[in-house]
């Protein structure tokens, strides 16, 4: 009877379920499960746990530097949503009026930066916004004038500065996924346009746009999650402790990993976790919402 | 009339190439001036009064950082991590892939959901668990440490179910009449269609895991064991005293790769849009 049983099961699907499973159990609910745990508890996962209740939460709910790490992540992604994908659309439109070999061109230069990797990165941008006697303080000083910048050590324009190397680094597969976009449209429409004396801009506003509502959709939802998480770039360009100057800088991810591997209060950390989860959570959720709209025109 | 709509297409066409041109430079410039400074000695890097070239070219950069930074070793670490990481996420993509696109069994769905649902997890809930795991069973300055978080992906196999479903299942059924298994259905059919998916998940996988930085900061503390972007992190103290080093030592990280990608940019690029219109 048992042996009949045995003979059924399929070894391939028995394999791979068992393997699937298995690992997606251990690496990402375990964690989950143990987090929540985590975040009830005082520990430095050495020298044992203390149940503290609720206690973290309390802590959060009156931490400033918490809210300031949150408004900073919001900050991050309104600016990052808002101007890279505007540039972004300004940049793949022009793109797409190319042809041939200039076209293939000009998008390998605006994807270089999307291979290199974001440490790397971040070292030449550090570099580059060097205060006072920097290359970008002098070219704008040269070009615009203004003041020599202190740049990522002035705590009011850090994470502008931080936010615009991303906005740079990423641009490329913006651009990519709107001109695979661009490209779906037919020419037909913009043809009809054309002969009905509606002028380049007006055909980007009323055509383009709208069209690409799709890509639009899954590049706010991307980057919105992108954001929420963002960890390298801040770390690398705001030297020690991370998130300076005078916290100016710091997200929810660089918090959490303090107050966890620096200060080992692994339950507190584990409660900022939490809470980002709980935030993508809801972005999901939202831009669910989103999406199935977009599909209804 | 004509002659009118020729000179509103043909001024703008100049902008636009010109525009293009000063848009793509912006995008190569940073690498060009590290490739530059990278030459030169570092008081030069940073100075006043400005100078953009070299007063005389240098190799001591990159001497000094092949003889002081474990640069050898952190090529083959980040290699052993991130050809290990690919295969793993090819081999467990495209068999759950071919699980969940073409095989029924009970529970299915909510299997798929499961594994889904660990997209929306981010990645900071599992660091803690992960390395207090990792910790206990002292895989710390390992490479199975390193390699295991990112052994599957929720996203390689959500990519690789949408493209195996695309496979006629007429294929499978006259290799199943045939008596061929599972395994040699999914070795002998599946695998050469997918290729194209394959290549683009590989490439995906391979930038994702050569940049990986949180994690190897976390359960990496021996030298010998660092990846590179954890031996480029060095430099987030150091860089303002070593500028010209620092430039030598991205240069040796970075050029590879743009290398790479100067000869398959067709695939990288291929890569990028279809997984953004997949969605």
């Amino acid at each position: 009877m048992f042996a009949e049983k045995l003979k059924k099961i399929n070894p391939y699907m028995f394999t791979v379920i068992l393997m699937v499973a298995a690992y997606f159990t251990i690496v990402s609910l375990w964690p989950f499960i143990f987090n929540l745990f985590l975040s009830f508890m005082k520990t430095d996962l050495i020298s044992g746990y203390r149940f503290v209740g609720l206690s973290n939460y309390r802590f959060l709910a009156k931490d400033p530097v918490f809210f300031k790490s949150l408004w900073h992540n919001i900050f991050y992604i309104l600016v990052l949503i808002s101007v890279g994908i505007t540039t972004s659309l300004v940049l793949s439109s022009l793109i797409y009026r190319t042809y041939g070999f200039s076209k293939k061109i000009y998008t390998a230069l605006h994807f270089t930066p999307v291979v290199t990797s974001m440490v790397a990165v971040s070292l030449i941008w550090n570099l580059l916004y060097y205060p006072k006697i920097g290359v970008f303080a002098v070219l704008l000083t040269k070009f615009f004038h203004v003041q020599p910048q202190l740049f990522l050590a002035d705590s009011k324009i850090a994470l502008l500065c931080i936010i615009i190397m991303d906005i740079w680094k990423e641009t490329g597969i913006r651009v990519v996924v709107l001109l695979a976009g661009m490209q779906e449209i037919p020419k037909t429409v913009y043809e009809a346009a054309r002969i009905d004396g509606a002028s380049p801009i007006s055909q980007f506003f009323k055509i383009t746009i709208p069209l690409l509502r799709p890509q639009i959709t899954f590049l706010v939802a991307i980057y919105s999650i992108n954001a929420l998480r963002v960890f390298t770039q801040v770390f690398m360009m705001t030297g020690n402790p991370p998130g300076g100057p005078a916290n100016s800088t710091k997200t929810l991810s660089i918090h959490m990993y303090q107050e966890a591997f620096y200060s080992l209060r692994f339950g507190y950390g584990a409660t900022i976790a939490i809470i980002i989860f709980i935030l993508l959570f809801g972005l999901v959720l939202f831009q669910i919402r989103a999406f199935k709209q977009t599909w209804e025109y | 009339m004509n002659k009118n709509y020729n000179l509103t297409t043909k001024i703008p066409r100049v902008f636009l190439h010109l525009f293009l041109i000063i848009s793509s430079l912006i995008m190569i410039f940073p690498f060009i001036w590290m490739l530059i400074s990278s030459f030169k000695p570092s008081i030069e890097v940073i100075s006043i009064p400005f100078k953009f070239l070299p007063t005389k070219w240098t190799f001591s950069n990159y001497k000094e950082v092949l003889q002081t930074l474990p640069m050898l070793k952190g090529y083959i670490n980040s290699l052993i991590v991130s050809t290990s990481v690919v295969c793993l996420v090819l081999l467990s993509s495209s068999t759950a892939g071919y699980l969940f696109a073409k095989l029924r069994f009970k529970g299915r769905e909510s299997l798929f959901f499961f594994i889904l649902a660990s997209l929306m997890i981010p990645p900071q809930i599992g660091i803690i668990p992960l390395y207090f795991l990792i910790s206990k069973l002292h895989l710390t300055n390992n490479y199975i440490g390193l390699i295991v978080p990112f052994a599957m992906s929720a996203f390689g196999i959500f990519l690789m179910r949408q493209f195996i479903s695309g496979i006629p299942n007429s294929l499978i059924e006259a290799a199943r009449i045939d008596g061929a298994t599972d395994f040699q259905i999914f070795y002998k059919v599946i695998l050469p269609l997918i290729k194209p998916a394959l290549s683009v998940l590989g490439i995906l996988s391979f930038l994702w895991s050569w940049d990986e930085f949180l994690w190897p900061l976390i359960v990496i503390t021996q030298n010998n064991m660092k990846t590179l972007p954890i031996i480029l992190g060095h430099f987030t103290q150091a860089e303002a005293k070593y500028p010209g080093q620092s430039m030598a030592a991205i240069t040796l990280v970075i050029v590879p790769i743009l290398i790479v990608y100067a000869f398959f940019q067709r695939y990288f690029v291929e890569g990028m849009s279809m997984t953004g219109l997949k969605y």
